[in-house]
């Protein structure tokens, strides 16, 4: 009986708002085209794929994959990269745009103010070629504006983006300059739905502009920045890796080579589609693994999460 | 002591003036209520009390100072706000406390404050709660201890009970009333219910279009409105109003509305008006059903609302509607046949058909 009822209350439901559904499938669809079908070719990681033999055809290898992954030294290099660069992303990138909103809420001249988001959303819309390319012309040793600039004080021009050194805060700094303005619409929206009252009813318990912010709009974005933080964490091995690719050469791989630039070089150009395919999976499994342990983190800790 | 003087104050958005000029005096202690649909303006003037809108002209006094260019937290008031104000990730001790530790005040000096506060309140056991966690009545409960909490000259109150479910609403009613009592404080309540401004104040402040249309005790306003827009606003439901004809003499006036024929006060103004058209009104109460008498007013009778100990009767008195309000004990059965009523005299109002004013009254 109780099974049966079960079955009709869903195809009750789905009668009633079957529009609903509609609209949900072409996200379905999407996800099933490229996400969940791709899948299927994952168990390249564990044969000794050949593309003669396509993927069911090929002969299983079990593990070998990762054994030589984790022998390979370029290969723990980049995970150690991967994991260096969403460290410094985090700690620099995470809170700017969070900074960026909260400056926006504070500028009062309406004209100002949005001239000011327009110029720091723009690099978003700009292709990461492009990007790439300015920072490149602004890191030139001969006329790039940084050089430059230092050249004025007497300091030696440096080429910086051969410098392994220098790649992390560069490739940092750009990410930084190119997302955080187009990133903080989320924190700015957050803010618009704090309720004007708080701030009203704080001003005339005497609060300040700087202890309305930290006791007011802070608090009450939390949730939304917790969310994100959740994102941003699931995404830590996902380094942006076009960025990567414009931006690195063979002289900083030593500290810019990232997993999926690794993937790509040894995938693609080297044709080893089955040892990228165990590398990508190793990749997607630590983050599942991460946004898993933020997502139960936070509901534990903070009542917000993602599910 | 610590009144509140309006004076000549406007508030103006560009070329729209919404608060037009006016003049209150709040006296000390006093609970007056300010009453009026909704853009009235009365929300706005609060707001100018309480320092969250610049004032356009005139000015505000609280405590014998002008207080125009005084920053909200130095004016010595507390607010409490429609949608309770509450910050969502402190509890209710915080909550109440935030004011008090804005102002830098001694820990001990904030719990033995808030202890005090969530005394009176009856908010004791839930001073470890969110929010997120109360009730509507215990949130606004809250919403007022803030308030309390820092011992001001004057509460002001902005439709603090309109999120309210209707029983819950009545309740708290009360709540502030006793809260008034006790505390003896100022207070300035911003409300476009009728019913809680009748029940809470000493005095009525009704609004409209920006104006203040009368000041006075409840009973003053219900018995003695100075005009069809407060005749029309205090009383539940409010005053039927019709237009006639004025005849007979001026010592018994008469009005005429179609056949029917209606006896009128003699007012001094009416004996000019002998031949012209007037605002008649007459308080569904005063409509009589059940005693005989020889003046009766025909009307139809359309339904008959019962309230329990009493019902409303919706007729049409010459194609104008008419609500009578009677008993219902004793009387149950014979309401469906009701065809008439009767009125004294003296409790019918005359208005100035252009004006809306009343006649015989000095005015508001």
């Amino acid at each position: 009986m109780q099974p049966e009822s079960r079955i009709n209350r869903i195809i009750h439901h789905l009668q009633r708002e079957w529009q609903i559904y509609v609209m949900l499938l072409p996200t379905i669809i999407w996800f099933i085209v490229f996400l969940y079908k791709p899948m299927y070719g994952l168990q390249i990681a564990f044969k000794d794929y050949s593309i003669f033999r396509g993927v069911a055809k090929s002969p299983w290898i079990g593990l070998e994959h990762f054994e030589y992954l984790f022998s390979n030294d370029q290969f723990i290099r980049a995970v150690w990269n991967t994991i260096k660069i969403s460290a410094l992303n985090l700690l620099f990138g995470f809170p700017a745009p969070i900074i960026l909103a909260l400056m926006f809420n504070e500028v009062l001249h309406a004209t100002y103010k949005k001239t000011a988001q327009t110029i720091v959303y723009l690099p978003h819309f700009i292709s990461s070629v492009i990007i790439a390319g300015i920072v490149i012309t602004a890191f030139s040793p001969s006329v790039g504006i940084v050089n430059t600039v230092l050249e004025w004080f007497g300091i030696d021009s440096i080429y910086f983006l051969t410098k392994p050194e220098w790649f992390r805060p560069i490739f940092v700094g750009t990410g930084i300059w190119q997302e955080a303005g187009f990133g903080s619409i989320v924190f700015l929206a957050a803010i618009a739905g704090v309720s004007p009252s708080l701030y009203e009813s704080a001003v005339v318990d005497g609060a300040n502009r700087w202890q309305m912010m930290w006791k007011i709009t802070i608090p009450s974005i939390l949730p939304t920045i917790i969310i994100m933080l959740i994102i941003r964490i699931g995404n830590i091995m996902e380094v942006s890796f076009e960025l990567i690719i414009l931006l690195y050469q063979p002289a900083t791989y030593e500290t810019a080579d990232v997993v999926n630039t690794f993937v790509y070089r040894q995938g693609l150009q080297n044709g080893q589609y089955d040892f990228a395919a165990a590398a990508g999976l190793f990749n997607a499994l630590v983050a599942f693994v991460l946004v898993m342990v933020a997502n139960t983190l936070s509901r534990r800790y903070s009542r917000t999460s993602l599910w | 002591m610590s009144g509140v003087q309006l004076s000549q104050l406007v508030k103006r958005y560009g070329d729209i003036e919404v608060v037009k000029a006016i003049d209150l005096e709040v006296q000390p202690h006093e609970f007056v209520v300010l009453v009026g649909p909704s853009g009235c303006g009365k929300s706005t003037t609060l707001r100018m009390i309480a320092g969250l809108e610049e004032i356009s002209a005139g000015s505000v006094t609280i405590n014998d100072r002008v207080v125009n260019r005084v920053a909200p937290k130095d004016r010595d008031v507390a607010m409490v706000f429609q949608n309770y104000a509450l910050y969502p990730h402190l509890n209710v001790a915080d909550n109440i406390a935030f004011g008090l530790r804005i102002r830098k005040t001694p820990k001990d000096e904030v719990d033995r404050l808030v202890a005090e506060v969530a005394d009176i309140l009856g908010l004791t056991d839930y001073l470890k709660r969110r929010p997120a966690d109360l009730s509507g009545g215990q949130r606004q409960r809250v919403a007022m201890g803030r308030a309390i909490v820092r011992h001001p000259m004057v509460f002001l109150f902005d439709e603090p009970l309109s999120n309210l479910d209707a029983k819950l609403r009545s309740q708290m009613r009360a709540e502030i009333k006793r809260l008034h009592k006790r505390l003896d404080v100022t207070s300035i309540y911003v409300t476009h219910d009728q019913v809680e401004a009748m029940t809470l104040a000493d005095r009525i402040v009704v609004m409209n279009d920006g104006l203040i249309e009368q000041v006075g005790t409840p009973m003053d306003l219900f018995l003695n409105p100075a005009n069809t827009f407060v005749a029309g606003f205090i009383g539940s439901p409010p005053m039927n109003q019709f237009d006639a004809l004025v005849s007979g003499s001026p010592e018994a006036p008469i009005a005429e509305i179609g056949d029917q024929r209606m006896a009128l006060p003699s007012l001094p103004e009416l004996s000019e008006r002998i031949g012209s058209k007037v605002t008649v009104g007459i308080r569904p109460e005063h409509a009589q059903v059940l005693t005989p008498s020889e003046h009766l007013v025909h009307v139809q009778l359309e339904i008959v609302e019962t309230l329990g100990s009493e019902a409303l009767l919706h007729t049409t008195l010459e194609n104008n509607p008419f609500i009578i309000k009677t008993e219902t004990e004793g009387y149950y059965s014979k309401l469906e046949e009701v065809s008439a009523f009767s009125v004294d005299p003296a409790q019918v109002k005359v208005f100035d058909i252009e004006t809306g004013r009343v006649f015989g009254q000095s005015g508001a």
